[in-house]
Formats: structure tokens, sequence, C-alpha cells
């Protein structure tokens, strides 16, 4: 349950960024969830909509899960993958190196 | 009023990974080495501890912090072996943070350690997204709890740079291949360090405290280079 430590954490950022733009309200949240950044989408998703609601009103959280990305050191190939192992396509080794799908990140606030 | 978009596009935990980072920097400049301990609950991570601080103590002037939800019993047991050791109790949090390892460190007398073991909320999801500044992960997996576990919690395993394979001795009661339990392992990361050790009988610790001493001996030297 490390998506409510999170959750919290976002909702920092959050309130950071707001603190620079006087006078507005925030009415959405996009945050990129990478497939292999260990979170878990549904779960951050409700965890964000309990924490948002605390402090602001009426905040839609759109939570978007980012695709895992491989790549092969053998042939340098890049794939996309969901579940390891990750076995290059082209020429059957397993890929050593994670390109994407890692991060998590707070994306985009909207607001008016 | 319409609605603006503003891009941000900020590390959900970056202020995690600066502090992270701050303790990399510091342990590097003292030319400390750390591991960072994960593993489920019950995978035998204090018990391995007490016989590694019992096999480096004479040798390596080790800094330990154990964590755990509740009660101090892990860093209770490991202060009998006469090293200096800080809990961490995070009361219900299943991971320990860069902030957390950050404040412990100041119970340390760091010019005077060579090797600081992190021992991690037992938790084999949670642990792995939080950096803590050290200098390598290492996941534990014990024998009682299947092959397939790798395959289950990839990420811990695709992060550790050492896997412990704990409990051997209980391997000719159970139908568990080790075999099997590595190739799952190496199928998510083929460049784990791999050690199969049994706290009950010593087997496999003499090569695991050798691994950390060689890291350890190794931090030392890059530090003192760095310092010259």
């Amino acid at each position: 349950m490390h998506e409510m430590s999170l959750a919290l954490e976002i909702r920092s950022i959050c309130e950071r960024e707001l603190a620079k733009l006087p006078e507005t309200r925030i009415t959405a949240l996009g945050v990129d969830v990478g497939a292999f950044s260990g979170v878990e989408v549904d779960t951050l998703q409700f965890c964000l909509e309990v924490v948002m609601s605390e402090r602001f009103h009426g905040v839609r959280c759109e939570v978007v899960r980012e695709p895992g990305v491989a790549v092969c050191l053998t042939c340098e190939q890049e794939f996309k993958v969901e579940r390891a192992p990750f076995e290059c396509p082209e020429c059957g080794v397993i890929a050593r190196g994670i390109s994407g799908g890692q991060g998590l990140q707070v994306s985009y606030l909207e607001v008016e | 009023m319409s609605a603006e978009r503003v891009n941000v596009k900020e590390k959900v935990l970056s202020a995690n990974d600066q502090l992270a980072a701050g303790t990399r920097e510091r342990l590097a400049r003292q030319g400390i080495f750390s591991i960072n301990l994960i593993s489920s609950p019950g995978s035998g991570k204090t018990t391995l501890l007490e016989r590694t601080v019992d096999l480096l103590k004479d040798s390596v002037r080790l800094a330990l912090v154990a964590g755990d939800v509740q009660t101090r019993n892990d860093a209770e047991r490991l202060i009998r072996h006469g090293v200096p050791v800080e809990a961490i109790e995070t009361g219900g949090g299943c991971h320990l943070d860069a902030r957390q390892v950050a404040r412990s460190l100041e119970a340390f007398d760091l010019a005077g350690t060579d090797l600081l073991i992190i021992e991690n909320v037992g938790n084999l999801v949670c642990p792995s997204s939080f950096d803590l500044g050290e200098s390598m992960k290492v996941v534990l997996m014990s024998v009682t709890e299947g092959e397939d576990k790798p395959l289950k919690y990839p990420a811990a395993f695709r992060r550790a740079s050492a896997l412990v394979l704990t409990k051997i001795d209980l391997v000719p009661h159970l139908q568990f291949s080790t075999e099997q339990a590595l190739e799952n392992a190496c199928s998510i990361n083929p460049d784990l360090e791999v050690f199969s050790t049994s706290s009950y009988t010593g087997e496999g610790l003499e090569s695991w405290a050798g691994w950390l001493t060689d890291h350890v001996l190794a931090n030392k030297e890059n530090a003192e280079g760095a310092g010259s």
C-alpha cells in the first residue's frame, strides 16, 4: 500500500505548483504510471481521489498507465513488454535493459 | 473561466530521490559501502544479518539500520552482536524512505564506518520503489517461499544486484527446486549475483561475507583515490 504515500506526495506536488499560480483553482490532475514502476493503477486512482478531496473540491484524477519498453543489449532492438522475462523477439536473448515504463510522474494540472 | 492545462512533468518521488542522492554522496565521500536488504516477511533477513555481523565485525566496521512496521525487536536482536544499530519504526508504513534513513544516519559515527546495512520492512513490493541512497539493493528469498517468487514480484529482483537464497538446509524437506528458482530469478535479472545460504548450518555465508568485504575494500579505495 505504498500508493497512499505516493498519493500524498502527488498532492504536495500539486500544492507547490498551485502556490506558483495565485487566484486559480485546480480542476484536474494527470499522473503517468509506468508499467514497471511497481504502482497499481487502480489503487493509486482510489488513493488520489481520497487525498485530493481532503484539500480540493471536484478534482478529476486521470491516472494513465504507460507501457513497459525493454531494450535488447545484444541486437539493440527496442520492444514493448508486459511481463517478465523480456525475451527479445529478434534474437531470443533476455533483454537486460528497460528503457521505458519505470517512471511515475505528475504529468499536468488543469486550473481555472 | 476556461480551464488551462499546466504541464508539470515532475517525478512523484523526486523529493525522496533528492534526499537519497544526498545520502549516496555522503556515504561515497566516507568510502562506505551500503546495501538495502529487501524480502518478504520471514525470509530470514535478521538471522542472516546476525550471522553476517559475527563473521565480519572483527574486520569491517558495521552500522545497521533495521526497519519494522512495529516493535524494535530486530534492532534489539542485532544490538546483542555488538554493533551500532538504529531502529526505524514506520508505524504502519510498508517501506522505508530516504528521509527516515537520512535521519537515522545521524546516530552513527560515519567516519568510523565501512559497511552500512539497511534492513528494509519485510515486504517484497513497496520497498523496491524507494531509493534510500544505498550502493546496491540485495533481495532475499527463502526456499520455503516457492520457486516462482521472482516471477510474482519481479521489480524487487530486477532492481537488486544480488540474490541471497536463504534456509537451504530445509531443501531436503521440501519440494523446492533450487535450479528452477534461480532460473526464474535470472530470467528477470540475468546479472544477479547469487548466494545460496543457510544461517542455520553456515553454508554459503563465507562467500556472501567475502562478497561484502570485496565491495567494502573497493569503496574505500575509490574514496581514497577521489580524496587524494
